[in-house]
């Protein structure tokens, strides 16, 4: 049973890699996206090995499916939407590889100078209460439920949550002020219905957007 | 079922575990698809009824055939790609559709069976029909077409707003029950003979009737099949499919329909709990679970072809107001009002002046029924009070928007 589960880990973190390093090298942007929605997926189903399911669906939740959607929205509003090919590697490409391994040091060293000491007790401990039970997370290395993150939100890290959730809202505020903005600048733009009922009743010529008088259809169809 | 073939069959654990998900998984594959074609022969049969129509009735007795000749002339058709597609995407774009909607298939409760029971079941549902609008945007994308592109556009945007509705109309169901899981969400409302359906609470009800109808919208009915709009972008983002592709998406679509139905029959009208399960007990008491159950699915999605017959496509601008102005802030209250409704039902040594009030809370099986009455009246006050305003509101700018004077709208005020 758990060789099954090292040869599935083994796979699992091959297609995640390996759609990482396709993200950075595929030259079509629209591409670039979709790998990295592969990456994201392969990142869930790691924690669903781990059997962290609140975790794993709320990756496939956010970043699956809402992030990397907003992420190809916005570049198929930006770019042309045909998708001709970017070159994505310049001629620094080793700056970034450089800043890329000092922070997965960063993160990875720590974790190895703390934990590494324990790695054969935690390993025979596994192996020692799944032989014991049978199934299930073995003892002492028990996954963080739904309950225990919702309650470490809101007792434990309750001030960074704030924070966060603070940020948000500032981010949604400032968007709806850009965006209120920019409409009540906008006149509104009649539909042909209401321009020919306006014709009709002899009143002030219909305007567009910027304010300027629309000429009539038929002055149109006269030229 | 790992058991089963274990004892029975004294077969190794591994081959155990393959055999009996292997078993579940086609169960699944097959059910859906049959379940689909049953749908659509239904759906077109009650919807000529509704027009005044015959609807398909030469294939089979009363036309039930129809869907298995649609799918040979379908497998038939020449598979088509455009010359300047990007090839990969659109050829894995029903692939990702009908993926995401097997995949959810995986937590849907047949009555008393469950094929997996996920602690995070009903938020999966959510989360793997976000991997449905992928598929779409890719077809709009990969076909290279502007009526495909405007399809997926506007798919997504419809489907990023409704998923945060959708979800949230799940979250007083959660805080009711205090679980994620599917099975034991149906098994919590087993109670007063099989019928405590979360439908039944003021609460359950708002939220029932929310979460319905912005899952038509993830589901692209009627009402909301924007995305696919055939009188303003031809079909949206299948435009350049044919064949079994084309079908595949079909089939992805009805199937997404199908999950809908049990979900939220499983969800707001306990799944399969009824009068008598209880009391049969066994084999025939699952047998009558799976009855009802099915029966509550297909009277859900009678519901659905109703709608759909009836009410004519929203404009996009109003399907955006719809989502953002109307069910959002009614989802938000009845959030609140859930969280009062568990308080007043359960709380004892939180508040022990509601305990002066109301008396101790009720067991399963003396319910308190002062609380319970306090929590009816009070949920039922705030969310029909939420409901007045916010239509009071919403039509309070439409009225404005109709009472435009000629000269105001000769300026383009």
């Amino acid at each position: 049973m758990n060789y099954i589960v090292v040869v599935i880990f083994l796979i699992l973190s091959a297609i995640t890699l390996v759609s990482g390093v396709m993200v950075v090298t595929v030259k079509n942007i629209i591409h670039s996206a979709l790998w990295l929605i592969a990456s994201f997926i392969g990142v869930a189903a790691l924690y669903l090995l781990m059997e962290a399911e609140f975790l794993a669906v709320v990756q496939i939740l956010v970043y699956a499916g809402a992030v990397s959607i907003l992420v190809l929205f916005a570049i198929m509003l930006t770019r042309h939407v045909t998708g001709e090919g970017t070159r994505m590697l310049y001629e620094r490409w080793w700056v970034a590889l450089v800043v890329a391994l000092v922070l997965f040091g960063a993160v990875i060293t720590p974790t190895i100078w703390q934990q590494g000491a324990n790695w054969d007790a935690a390993a025979t401990a596994a192996q020692a209460s799944i032989t014991a039970t049978g199934e299930g997370s073995p003892a002492g290395t028990a996954v963080a439920s739904t309950i225990n993150i919702g309650e470490s939100f809101m007792r434990e890290y309750l001030l960074p949550f704030e924070i966060a959730s603070v940020l948000l809202l500032m981010a949604l505020i400032g968007a709806i002020a850009i965006a209120f903005e920019e409409r009540t600048g906008r006149r509104r733009v009649l539909t042909l219905a209401e321009e020919y009922a306006l014709k009709q009743r002899g009143i002030v010529e219909p305007r567009d957007a910027e304010g300027a008088v629309v000429p009539s259809i038929e002055a149109e169809q006269a030229l | 079922m790992v058991e089963t073939f274990q004892q029975t069959f004294g077969a190794p654990l591994w081959l155990a575990v393959v055999l009996a998900s292997g078993l579940k998984v086609t169960l699944i594959l097959v059910g859906g698809s049959l379940g689909m074609m049953f749908l659509t022969w239904y759906e077109r049969r009650a919807i000529a009824y509704m027009q005044d129509r015959r609807g398909p009735n030469r294939v089979g007795p009363q036309g039930s055939l129809q869907p298995i000749a649609e799918a040979i002339k379908t497998m038939t058709k020449e598979d088509t790609t455009p010359l300047e597609a990007d090839r990969v995407v659109h050829f894995l774009a029903p692939v990702v559709m009908l993926a995401a909607t097997v995949l959810t298939f995986a937590i849907i409760p047949w009555g008393n069976l469950f094929p997996s029971d996920l602690s995070v079941g009903v938020l999966f549902f959510v989360a793997i029909g976000g991997l449905h609008t992928l598929g779409m945007l890719m077809a709009g994308w990969g076909s290279n077409n502007k009526f495909a592109l405007l399809g997926g556009m506007r798919g997504v945007a419809q489907m990023v707003s409704y998923e945060i509705p959708q979800v949230m109309a799940v979250i007083p169901i959660v805080l009711m029950t205090g679980t994620m899981s599917m099975q034991r969400i149906v098994e919590s409302q087993s109670g007063f003979g099989g019928l405590g359906w979360n439908v039944f609470t003021p609460v359950g009800f708002f939220a029932f009737a929310l979460f319905f109808v912005a899952s038509l919208a993830e589901g692209e009915r009627t009402p909301f099949d924007i995305p696919e709009a055939d009188s303003e972008i031809v079909a949206g983002y299948m435009t350049e499919y044919t064949g079994m592709k084309f079908a595949v998406f079909y089939l992805a679509n009805y199937m997404t329909n199908l999950a809908i139905c049990f979900i939220t029959a499983s969800i707001f009208l306990g799944g399969g709990n009824g009068p008598g399960v209880n009391e049969l007990g066994g084999f025939l008491g699952g047998f009558l679970s799976l009855i009802y159950f099915f029966i509550k699915a297909l009277f859900l999605f009678f519901i659905m072809v109703l709608i759909r017959a009836t009410v004519p496509r929203l404009r996009v601008d109003q399907l955006m107001g719809f989502a953002w102005k109307f069910l959002l802030p009614l989802v938000l209250v009845n959030i609140l009002s859930s969280a009062l409704w568990v308080a007043i039902i359960r709380w004892d040594q939180q508040a022990q002046i509601f305990t002066q009030w109301f008396g101790a809370p009720g067991t399963a099986d003396a319910p308190n029924f002062v609380r319970l009455g306090v929590a009816v009246a009070v949920t039922i006050m705030i969310n029909l009070g939420a409901l007045v305003m916010v239509m009071g509101l919403n039509n309070r700018a439409s009225q404005a928007r109709m009472h435009t004077t000629d000269e105001e709208l000769a300026l383009g005020l």
